[in-house]
């Protein structure tokens, strides 16, 4: 076992930092497992050698497993499996010589960590399953720790023999996951489940870059190699931040309203002032909003795409043009998602009892939330300083990568928006009307609602699902398997279980065979044996 | 130095301004000229400032279900949009905000004052806010797509993605007229109608809750946040109609630099404004609102022709043409 720590292990550590001291503030310092998790992932982030890589990153695997056991039973199951699968893949290939194959298990089983489509039908299973502080954990850290392999291997140990396909395996991977995961994201009614399609989407987005560096890379383009390492990395950085703050908050619904469907929320930021302003900012970074953290990495990429698409043979640029509608339509959808899940959760009348008693978030979890939210700040007005930091991780990756300067400047953004708000302040404050009267809302002319019903029919609002539908319709039927499932649930894992059943049924009818079958069975085997064995003979 | 560094700010600041102040005028003009099409008389040009005085004379009302948000969202849509309009360049290039004038930042901003509009719907919890959010959320989706796959053309045309940047390589280069900027052309104009919610996509000027897009999310603001809210849709029209002009009828813009040549780019300026506030009711009175589910029909059709646009530069590229 021996530790080294370079600039790539130094990054993922600091990413990880945050959310370790958050998912402890939210109630999971006592538990001996999450620190067990927790060490397992130092291990991987901070391994010299394979062994000790692939035992910090199994020790996490099992940590997690047990964790998400107690939070739900069943996809607990279908977790385990994935990690078993995950390291019958990574095993081998941190042992094979540096090549094609090793390359391909490394990216199936650490992007099955990951949560990399067409392998990430577990993660809106299971990350949601255990408390709140582990999803978080999972989400932001576990998924970037599979992401580290990938990129340790990608580009650094694998190098030599790195090939431009490469690259491009996993912006076609990357690729899929946005889009699935965004869509998916847009259509789950359960909190946690979205929050977690949404962390596939920027799983996806981080490939996505990395594909485009590494192919860029290897046809020795070191502007778009610089470009897509910065967009990978930062959004590393941003999507370890704002999306265990998310979790954190769900969780706090929670235990508040005691549901996270979004069906059941409604008007939390009214009882949960706190709170529901922190989940604003997280919304806004998962959305790329301008000014808020997720919108330098997505603008980097969108850059870095375009970039691409000038380079290569002509099948390479439609396909990055093909990227590119890909990319436009997810982060719309991500934009969607992130509205319904303000607005429907957090705006609007309450829509249960639960809802409208809700009360603040506990302390130490709002601390953790604030934490986060304050380290959000630097990256979503400072992106280029943030860069500037990452500087010697994308050299030690790439060492020819030369990106041109970022042309986003949102303090500039920011200071064009003040500028415009004194003005408007100024003109609505001198000539305008102050104040406002609260009366009942217009509704189109319908009357008020009746005693009754303090806020209304709640079937009368627009529901989370009702929301969603109309995408559902345009874009889910042509996507998404009969039924609204996902497409790797229903074109891979399915049949896989089918075909395990079927491999069972015959076991099981082997093993109560009759001994006058299991001597036929051998008398067979036998004369099959010397059969073959006296032609091969003769032969 | 100091002397250019000078005339850009004096071009900025005229352009803010300019842009600021006509905004109303180019709605009201596509108003009365919609009107006149349709064989009515029509409100004077200059009733949008009017209409803004009088909002702002008026009391605010908030609904009692409403959250403490509700005022903000008019000021976040607002802001941004406003923000966006200085950054695109309107009767000359070269100006201040030059550098910031990245395609993808507007995106962003738009994306933006997107968001703060369907969550300004979503505020009160009632049923036709909801619907026009959620409408605006289906479009959105194909129209970014679409807006995205068109900037790739211009991208690999300009080699570069800010406007400005845009705008004076197409003024200067010779490009000539190509298939690939005819198709960005018809796709960046659906993508414009749908975000300014004009006819064939909404109708800004229904009366049916039902049947509205934009206007449904608006229905319960009132005094200065309607009148924030109905501003930001004036200047969203005017920059849509800068943007189509300054990438795709970039002859004759000034240089920011060069205070001789700004008389010109102002009066061609306002000359193109003038003819796509022409072209544009006058496309309106001639075709019919579509059923909501044909708006992403609509919009693929958008999406498909930029990536036309994109496959024919790669084929031209190829073949040397």
């Amino acid at each position: 076992m021996h530790l080294h720590l370079d600039a790539l292990s130094l990054l993922f550590l600091g990413i990880l930092l945050p959310q370790v001291v958050a998912g402890a503030m939210a109630g999971m310092r006592d538990s001996v497992t999450f620190w067990v998790f927790v060490l397992g992932m130092g291990l991987a982030l901070a391994a010299a050698d394979a062994f000790t890589l692939v035992f910090g990153f199994e020790l996490m695997s099992a940590a997690s497993w047990l964790l998400v056991l107690r939070g739900d039973q069943k996809p607990a199951t279908l977790y385990v499996g994935v990690a078993i699968f995950s390291a019958a893949c990574l095993v081998p290939a941190v042992f094979l010589p540096a090549g094609p194959i090793a390359f391909l298990l490394i990216v199936l089983g650490a992007g099955a960590k990951a949560g990399l489509a067409p392998l990430h039908f577990w993660l809106p299973r299971a990350h949601p399953a255990p408390p709140a502080g582990v999803s978080a954990l999972m989400s932001g850290g576990m998924v970037k720790v599979a992401l580290y392999v990938i990129i340790r291997y990608a580009f650094v140990v694998l190098a030599p023999a790195a090939q431009p396909w490469w690259g491009g395996v996993l912006v076609v991977a990357g690729a899929a996951s946005v889009l699935i995961g965004a869509l998916r994201a847009m259509l789950e009614t359960e909190l946690k489940t979205m929050l977690a399609c949404s962390t596939v989407e920027h799983v996806g987005l981080i490939a996505v870059g990395l594909g485009i560096a590494l192919r860029a890379k290897a046809m020795g383009d070191g502007a778009m190699a610089g470009l897509g390492l910065e967009a990978a990395l930062l959004c590393a950085v941003a999507h370890g931040l704002y999306k265990p703050l998310l979790f954190i908050g769900a969780g706090e619904v929670k235990h508040s309203v005691g549901t996270t469907s979004l069906n059941w929320l409604g008007g939390l930021v009214r009882g949960m002032p706190k709170l529901g302003l922190l989940m604003l900012g997280g919304a806004a970074g998962m959305a790329a909003l301008p000014l808020g953290p997720g919108f330098a990495p997505e603008f980097i990429l969108w850059h870095a795409a375009i970039a691409a698409a000038g380079t290569g043979g002509i099948i390479a640029r439609i396909g990055f043009t093909a990227l590119l509608v890909v990319l436009g339509l997810s982060a719309a959808l991500a934009l969607g998602a992130a509205v319904r899940m303000i607005g429907i959760g957090f705006l609007g009348r309450p829509r249960t009892l639960q809802a409208a008693a809700a009360e603040d978030a506990r302390r130490w979890p709002l601390i953790g939330m604030a934490l986060l939210a304050a380290l959000c700040v630097p990256v979503a007005l400072l992106p280029g300083l943030v860069l500037y930091a990452l500087t010697p991780v994308i050299l030690l990756l790439a060492p020819q990568a030369d990106a041109p300067p970022l042309t986003y400047a949102p303090l500039s953004l920011a200071v064009l928006a003040g500028l415009v708000a004194v003005a408007a302040g100024f003109i609505l404050h001198r000539y305008g009307v102050r104040g406002s009267r609260e009366v009942p809302a217009w509704n189109g002319g319908f009357g008020k609602p009746p005693p009754w019903l303090p806020f209304g029919d709640p079937a009368t609002q627009p529901s989370a699902t009702g929301f969603a539908e109309p995408i559902a319709r345009a874009i889910g039927r042509g996507l998404l398997a009969p039924g609204g499932a996902d497409p790797a649930e229903a074109f891979l894992l399915t049949p896989l279980t089918r075909l395990h059943l079927r491999c069972v049924r015959v076991a099981e009818r082997l093993r109560r065979a009759t001994i006058r079958q299991r001597l036929a069975f051998i008398f067979a085997a036998l004369v099959a044996f010397l059969l073959a064995l006296g032609l091969g003979e003769g032969g | 130095m100091v002397l250019a560094f000078f005339l850009r700010l004096l071009a900025t600041l005229l352009h803010v301004a300019l842009t600021f102040a006509l905004a109303p005028l180019v709605m009201g003009v596509v108003t009365t000229l919609r009107a006149w099409a349709l064989g009515r008389r029509g409100p004077p040009v200059i009733q949008p400032y009017r209409d803004l005085y009088k909002m702002l004379r008026k009391a605010t009302l908030v609904p009692d279900t409403a959250t403490e948000l509700f005022s903000a969202w008019p000021v976040a849509c607002a802001l941004s949009i406003a923000v966006a309009a200085m950054l695109v360049p309107g009767f000359c290039t070269g100006l201040l905000t030059a550098p910031l004038s990245d395609f993808i930042t507007i995106m962003g901003l738009l994306a933006l004052a997107r968001a703060a509009t369907m969550l300004g719907g979503l505020e009160t919890g009632f049923g036709f806010g909801g619907a026009g959010a959620w409408r605006e959320a289906l479009y959105g989706v194909f129209a970014e797509g679409a807006l995205l796959v068109v900037l790739l053309c211009f991208g690999l045309l300009a080699h570069g993605v800010t406007v400005d940047g845009i705008a004076v390589a197409f003024d200067t280069q010779h490009i000539g007229i190509s298939v690939s900027l005819g198709f960005a052309l018809a796709a960046m104009l659906a993508v414009a109608l749908t975000e300014t919610g004009r006819i064939p996509t909404d109708n800004p000027s229904g009366h049916l809750e039902l049947a509205m897009v934009h206007e449904a999310m608006l229905l319960e603001y009132s005094g200065r946040n309607l009148l924030l809210l109905n501003y930001a849709a004036m200047l969203r029209l005017l920059l849509w109609m800068s943007l189509i002009g300054a990438i795709f009828l970039p002859f004759g813009m000034a240089r920011a630099t060069d205070i001789l040549s700004w008389p010109g780019g102002l009066l061609l300026w306002l000359l193109k404004l003038a003819a796509m506030a022409v072209v544009l009711p006058l496309y309106e009175v001639s075709s019919a609102k579509m059923r909501v589910f044909r708006v992403p029909e609509f919009l693929g059709v958008a999406m498909l022709l930029g990536m036309l646009a994109g496959i024919f530069l790669f084929v031209a590229a190829r073949i040397g043409a």
